[in-house]
């Protein structure tokens, strides 16, 4: 036993001696998780991840959707604060909620964003890190086009989550000497993404017609790089061995990527380890800890064909 | 007798409904602050479900409040994004529900179609409408102006009811609107001819009140009280989007039915509407706190809705 374990041990021993001593059984803690959106895939996943892992903890929660409905999750967050839960969890822009969040401020309850978006009134939120995620993709052009070709961007600086990616990708690839932004496009995303990337593409191949002259395309979320997939295999060139990265990995783009084509990668974000890192924050906060940083990120994946059916 | 059983079992319906809390939820549920955090909650709800009563009171529909709600919340939202003044874009809101009522009583009254068809099809053309405005998005963030977002996380001072205690701005919304709908349906001749077209409108139109122009006015009504409504979400949630306000109509059209089951002859009153409104906010507030599972809550809230106006309906037919 080291001396790490034996003060862990101890501090066990500890706690286990205060519990006893006041004579009480320990009360469970209760966890309020409110969000308007429970019925999306990914936010099912953060609470799974969340209620797995507050199983553990022996945690009291109750999981409250409000089906879209953003005025009564404000409404749910107050209910909780009334009933003087422990801590409070939500996936819902905190800014929206702003007034329920008052009022948890006003009672000393902690609330705790799961992918939440980061927010004053908020302990902590538990996100991904885009800034990574960006860099990993565009290391990866980088180093598929050995430091030396031309690559065509395609970003939505409007909206910022994506508009850190689109940062990321120009540092990675201003670094390279000899690698050429060829075009950095703004598809429209009114359809989806997928169509107007694709005629965005379509223009670009047609002006650079000779193979080789396009080394690879790096889009900041999965439907551009499936428009110029479609593009770039439409106009025969899937051969010509042009590097594709999205991010996001969402089941077309994982689907485009086992076929072991143009698209080679994409980024996938761990929904349950949001999750579970919550719960975590969570019990970090409820032991008296003072979180220093607010923005708690959870490792992403980088999906290639190696992972891209799992 | 049976008439009075049928009348009060809704009202004692209630009551059960607040003793079992009480008794479930000793340390905090008839609390000032809880109570008043209920009737924020509430006010939108209780400003459409009282524009309902008026046009329910003729025996008419109207399913586009909640769309008109969103509406209003997305026009008032993108005229503060352009930078005009909030009471600007609070009068076009009102202004835009107003004649999104008046639309709907053309519709009904003069073209004749049923008010369940013609708002059907307006609540999805108001829904598609608050998408073309807002270009589907929400906004939020420094497009809303603090003082339009202050205004629902704002009250006035009731240190009586203990310390650092605020009536909310919206709870006082909601009550004067509450008020004026009641004097316009129970101390105008105008709210005493809506009810005589909803008794019999044959008998009325004979009486020689003017029959459609009444149903025009109703529904207008309902329309602005919808945009109003729109308007507190909105300030409330500090953003607006194309789809907030639609939850309103369904919860709004089941208070007035509650509340039908109070009345002598089963017709809406905009008091016994407020009843039905606190009835299903005081079970969403209390189940909560019970941690009740949401979607076990929803199907509560739906079965005592069915129990109650059951209830009523069979006493009414042992009469």
């Amino acid at each position: 036993m080291n001396g790490q374990q034996m003060e862990m041990t101890m501090k066990k021993w500890m706690m286990a001696a205060a519990l006893a001593g006041a004579g009480t059984v320990a009360q469970a803690e209760t966890v309020a998780v409110i969000t308007p959106y429970l019925a999306q895939p990914g936010t099912q996943m953060y609470v799974e991840g969340f209620e797995a892992a507050a199983e553990e903890k022996g945690w009291d929660v109750n999981v409250v959707d409000t089906a879209g409905d953003v005025a009564a999750a404000i409404s749910r967050i107050e209910d909780a604060v009334t009933q003087n839960v422990d801590a409070i969890v939500i996936n819902v822009d905190p800014a929206q909620v702003a007034a329920g969040l008052i009022a948890a401020e006003q009672a000393g309850i902690p609330v705790v964003g799961m992918d939440a978006g980061s927010d004053p009134l908020l302990a902590a939120n538990i996100t991904s890190n885009g800034y990574a995620m960006a860099a990993e993709t565009a290391v990866y052009v980088a180093n598929r086009l050995n430091g030396e070709g031309t690559v065509v961007q395609f970003v939505f600086d409007a909206f910022p989550p994506v508009q850190i990616r689109g940062v990321i990708a120009d540092a990675v690839f201003g670094n390279y000497p000899d690698i050429e932004v060829l075009d950095r496009i703004t598809p429209d995303v009114s359809d989806g993404g997928i169509a107007d990337s694709r005629a965005q593409m379509e223009a670009i191949l047609a002006a650079n017609p000779d193979p080789g002259s396009i080394g690879a395309v790096w889009a900041a979320w999965d439907q551009p790089a499936l428009g110029a997939l479609q593009a770039i295999q439409d106009a025969g060139r899937g051969d010509e061995g042009i590097v594709i990265v999205g991010m996001d990995a969402n089941p077309q783009a994982r689907a485009a990527i086992a076929e072991g084509g143009n698209f080679e990668a994409s980024m996938a974000q761990d929904f349950e380890g949001i999750g579970r890192t919550t719960a975590d924050t969570v019990g970090r906060l409820l032991a008296g800890e003072e979180l220093r940083a607010s923005v708690i990120y959870v490792p992403t994946q980088l999906i290639t064909a190696a992972n891209a059916g799992e | 007798m049976m008439n009075t059983l049928r009348q009060s079992g809704t009202l004692l319906g209630f009551l059960a409904i607040v003793v079992f809390f009480a008794v479930q939820l000793p340390d905090t549920f008839l609390t000032a602050r809880n109570l008043i955090n209920i009737t924020q909650q509430l006010s939108m709800l209780i400003v459409v479900a009282s524009a309902m009563t008026i046009v329910m009171v003729m025996g008419d529909f109207d399913l586009s409040v909640g769309s008109v709600a969103s509406l209003a919340g997305v026009v008032a939202a993108v005229m503060f994004a352009h930078d005009y003044p909030v009471w600007q874009g609070v009068l076009a809101a009102l202004g835009m529900g107003l004649l999104a009522g008046l639309g709907n009583g053309v519709l009904v009254s003069y073209v004749g179609i049923l008010p369940f068809v013609a708002t059907l099809g307006t609540l999805t053309v108001f829904s598609g409408m608050a998408f073309v405005v807002s270009d589907g998005k929400t906004i939020y963030g420094k497009d809303i102006p603090a003082e339009f977002s202050g205004f629902a996380r704002g009250g006035w001072a009731a240190e009586w009811l203990g310390q650092g205690m605020k009536i909310p701005n919206l709870t006082i919304a909601a009550l004067l609107v509450l008020i004026l709908v009641w004097v316009i349906l129970e101390q105008t001749t105008f709210g005493r001819r809506l009810y005589a077209i909803g008794g019999n409108r044959e008998a009325a139109l004979l009486a020689g009140l003017r029959v459609k122009r009444l149903r025009l006015l109703a529904f207008g009504l309902t329309g602005l009280g919808a945009a109003g409504a729109g308007l507190m979400y909105a300030a409330r949630v500090a953003s607006a989007n194309p789809t907030q306000g639609s939850g309103l109509m369904l919860d709004a059209i089941a208070a007035v039915f509650l509340g039908m089951t109070m009345s002598r002859h089963g017709e809406p009153r905009v008091l016994f509407t407020l009843v039905g409104v606190l009835m299903l906010g005081i079970l969403d507030n209390g189940l909560t706190q019970m941690k009740v599972d949401s979607y076990i809550r929803e199907i509560l809230v739906g079965v005592i809705v069915i129990l109650s106006v059951g209830v009523a309906v069979l006493t009414k037919r042992q009469r």
